[in-house]
């Protein structure tokens, strides 16, 4: 804004003639020569943008004149200038100038110069800029264009880390199925079925225990419990360190009682007692 | 030996800490540039407590560095015209000031000279010698080559809405590593050249044609540009010396109205001598949800909580401040390659703290929380711990699966079976006949 206020007061006042711009045209072609599009530019309002092909070639003859003479001239700086809004990319492509003040630019999209930069589905903006060391320098804002997107330029490896990266969610494993508790439960029963034809026949014949509280029965069999409710205990709280350790100490007195029991049977057994 | 040595390094530390609390600088200053025309610049240096000592080029003493310790906190280097130094000032010895920390403000010019060489080091292609920028636009009396700026108020080091500033000087184009921070970009019109009159034009046209960088044009040029090394000290490139001038912070603009050169000035030193955008790690913390303490190892599928907290330095008051401005830093837990990585967003009500909550993939390994937050300008927030991820131990698994009530069924009716075969075999009744005289003991 600075810019364009400044060059208003200073082209009526520092330099005499400024440079302008004369018959600006512009052709885009397809490779066989056949014209797409041609027209000249108004350099007050913007023409529909022009939409270049891959193979296409755009065309662009203008004259430079002093505004006051309406002599040509070769500017020091003509400048055309491709500049991509979205993106802040920016190309400067310099103009050959005939003394006479004719200019022709050809683009051609088979092979783009290098200093179109990297294009996207955005337009360019395309200007150009006049400057000079005797006359007042001018820009004009020519038309946008829209060119095939360009590949994109290699990032530097670490360019990545100074953006925010796409959030990653780790995919868990699904949690394991359980069949229905229904199920489970009618395969237990099978398995405890056995009990019942046992304690079924147990019943029909009786069972009798006449040495259950034996002094030297109940010790080992109490033991022996006690050894089963430690298995049930491990199952549910203990480690197994502690299962061995509390099973050393039951094994010990078990021995013993067992050894007793034993005895005591096998005494019984051979009608000592 | 040792207490000697232990006591040296302590006396070293102290040195640094004593030169770090007065902010010493050393200003390599050109005899052919005029200290008096510097002094807006310098001035305020002082006036913000920096402690300048100045210094010819070729010039011995004072040393940067004495036994490898930088002697200043930071260097300015405004000699862009000499071409030779004194031994101590070497672009070797420059880059080992910005590994230990120290922070460089350079001016370049469009003359070759050793800092030139330097500046290709950090990714600043400049134009062939003797090219300085040149602008015909806007018109107005100053010659092509002193050129009016307009500053981009997108930077974050800049203070927003500085007029534009005078600049004369030669242009950069910049590499493509993202340590870059651009601070003044040429203006869209600008070109490097050394033609002074309107013949020279087609040698614009071929320099163009030669391809690539044959042409330094337009406003993807650096003037002044900074670089921050991966330790986090910081480095700018002035494309000339004059726009710290008391000239230039002085001369009017074509449209009227002072320029922004003063305060331009200031701010570009600010950054660059670790005033601004300079950010820390305090500390991290991670744990299970609802646990108080730092567990020696996770496991898999363990809800963790992540908390890091961050300060921002104060200049006004030398003093590390909680900062809760950081909207994007994100938080990768990773393994190889990172498993998650979720934003880390500020908790309200708690400065400086950032927190997010997340659950440990379901696989096992060595893990690592990482933190990599890089933006222009700022300092680098990086950090990393390893924790181990392991599978559950054999008792953290569920003990009471449904699916499992047969097998349970069958162990216990087993265990039960040999219990009950036990007692009945030992305090059962034999029936039938006794064995009389049985060998049995």
């Amino acid at each position: 804004m600075v810019w364009q206020f400044s060059w208003l007061l200073l082209a009526a006042t520092v330099q005499a003639a400024s440079l302008s711009l004369q018959s600006p045209r512009f052709t885009i072609s397809t490779p066989d020569a056949t014209q797409l599009r041609s027209d000249t530019l108004s350099l007050t309002e913007k023409p529909e943008p022009l939409t270049l092909g891959p193979t296409d070639t755009l065309k662009l003859t203008f004259q430079i004149t002093e505004s006051d003479e309406g002599k040509g001239v070769q500017p020091h700086q003509t400048f055309l200038r491709f500049y991509d809004k979205a993106s802040g990319e920016e190309g400067i492509q310099p103009v050959r100038v005939t003394p006479g003040g004719k200019a022709k630019f050809e683009l051609n999209m088979v092979r783009p110069p290098a200093s179109i930069p990297p294009t996207t589905h955005n337009p360019l903006e395309v200007s150009l800029i006049l400057g000079s060391f005797v006359h007042a320098p001018a820009q004009y804002d020519l038309f946008d264009l829209y060119l095939p997107a360009s590949q994109t330029p290699a990032e530097h490896p670490d360019e990545a880390s100074f953006h925010v990266l796409p959030a990653i969610k780790h995919t868990f494993r699904p949690e394991q199925k359980s069949p229905p508790q229904f199920v489970s439960a009618v395969f237990a029963a099978t398995v405890l079925s056995p009990w019942l034809v046992l304690i079924g026949l147990w019943s029909k014949i009786g069972v009798k225990v006449p040495n259950l509280f034996s002094l030297s029965i109940i010790p080992f069999t109490a033991l022996l419990g006690a050894f089963e409710v430690l298995l049930v205990w491990y199952w549910v709280d203990l480690k197994l360190g502690q299962v061995l350790l509390y099973g050393g100490i039951l094994a010990i007195p078990t021995v013993f009682a067992g050894k007793q029991a034993l005895y005591a049977t096998g005494e019984w057994r051979a009608g000592r007692k | 030996m040792r207490l000697l040595s232990s006591a040296l390094v302590t006396l070293l530390t102290l040195t640094t800490f004593s030169f770090a609390s007065s902010s010493s600088v050393l200003v390599v200053l050109d005899p052919s540039l005029d200290r008096e025309n510097y002094s807006i610049f310098f001035g305020g240096l002082e006036k913000r407590g920096y402690n300048l000592t100045f210094r010819a080029p070729k010039d011995t003493s004072p040393a940067i560095t004495d036994y490898g310790v930088s002697n200043y906190d930071h260097v300015i280097l405004f000699a862009p015209d000499t071409k030779s130094y004194a031994k101590d000032i070497t672009p070797q010895s420059l880059v080992g000031l910005l590994s230990e920390n120290t922070n460089l403000l350079i001016a370049l010019s469009p003359k070759q000279t050793p800092l030139t060489s330097l500046a290709a080091e950090f990714s600043l292609i400049l134009p062939p010698p003797e090219t300085p920028l040149i602008s015909h636009h806007p018109a107005r009396s100053e010659p092509q080559t002193t050129i009016p700026v307009t500053v981009s108020s997108s930077s974050p080091i800049l203070t927003p809405g500085i007029p534009p500033v005078w600049f004369t000087g030669a242009p950069h184009a910049l590499g493509s590593t993202p340590m870059l921070v651009p601070i003044l970009r040429a203006p869209a019109e600008s070109f490097a050249a050394d033609s002074t009159s309107d013949d020279d034009s087609d040698a614009l046209v071929t320099a163009s044609e030669k391809g690539g960088e044959g042409l330094w044009a337009g406003s993807q040029m650096g003037l002044v540009t900074g670089f921050q090394t991966n330790v986090n000290s910081r480095v700018v490139f002035a494309g000339g010396v004059k726009m710290f001038s008391d000239e230039y912070a002085t001369k009017e603009l074509p449209s009227g109205g002072p320029p922004g050169n003063a305060l331009f000035a200031t701010d570009v030193a600010a950054w660059v001598f670790q005033e601004k955008l300079k950010l820390r790690i305090d500390a991290v913390d991670h744990r299970r949800v609802g646990e108080s303490e730092v567990p020696k190892m996770y496991t898999t599928n363990d809800e963790i909580v992540y908390t890091a907290h961050i300060s921002a330095y104060d200049s006004e008051t030398s003093t590390w401040k909680p900062y809760s401005g950081i909207d994007d830093l994100q938080l990768e837990f990773t393994m190889l390659d990172p498993h998650i990585r979720t934003s880390l967003p500020p908790v309200p009500g708690s400065p400086g703290a950032y927190q997010v909550q997340f659950r440990a993939p379901d696989r096992h390994g060595v893990f690592k929380f990482v933190l990599n937050w890089k933006r222009k300008g700022y300092s680098y927030l990086e950090s990393s711990t390893t924790v181990p991820v392991v599978p559950p131990r054999h008792d953290q698994y569920p003990r009471f699966l449904s699916a499992a009530w047969p097998y349970y069924a069958g162990a216990i009716s087993t265990s039960a079976g040999f219990f009950l075969f036990a007692a009945l075999w030992l305090a059962g009744d034999v029936k039938g006949e006794r064995k009389k005289g049985s060998k049995v003991e």
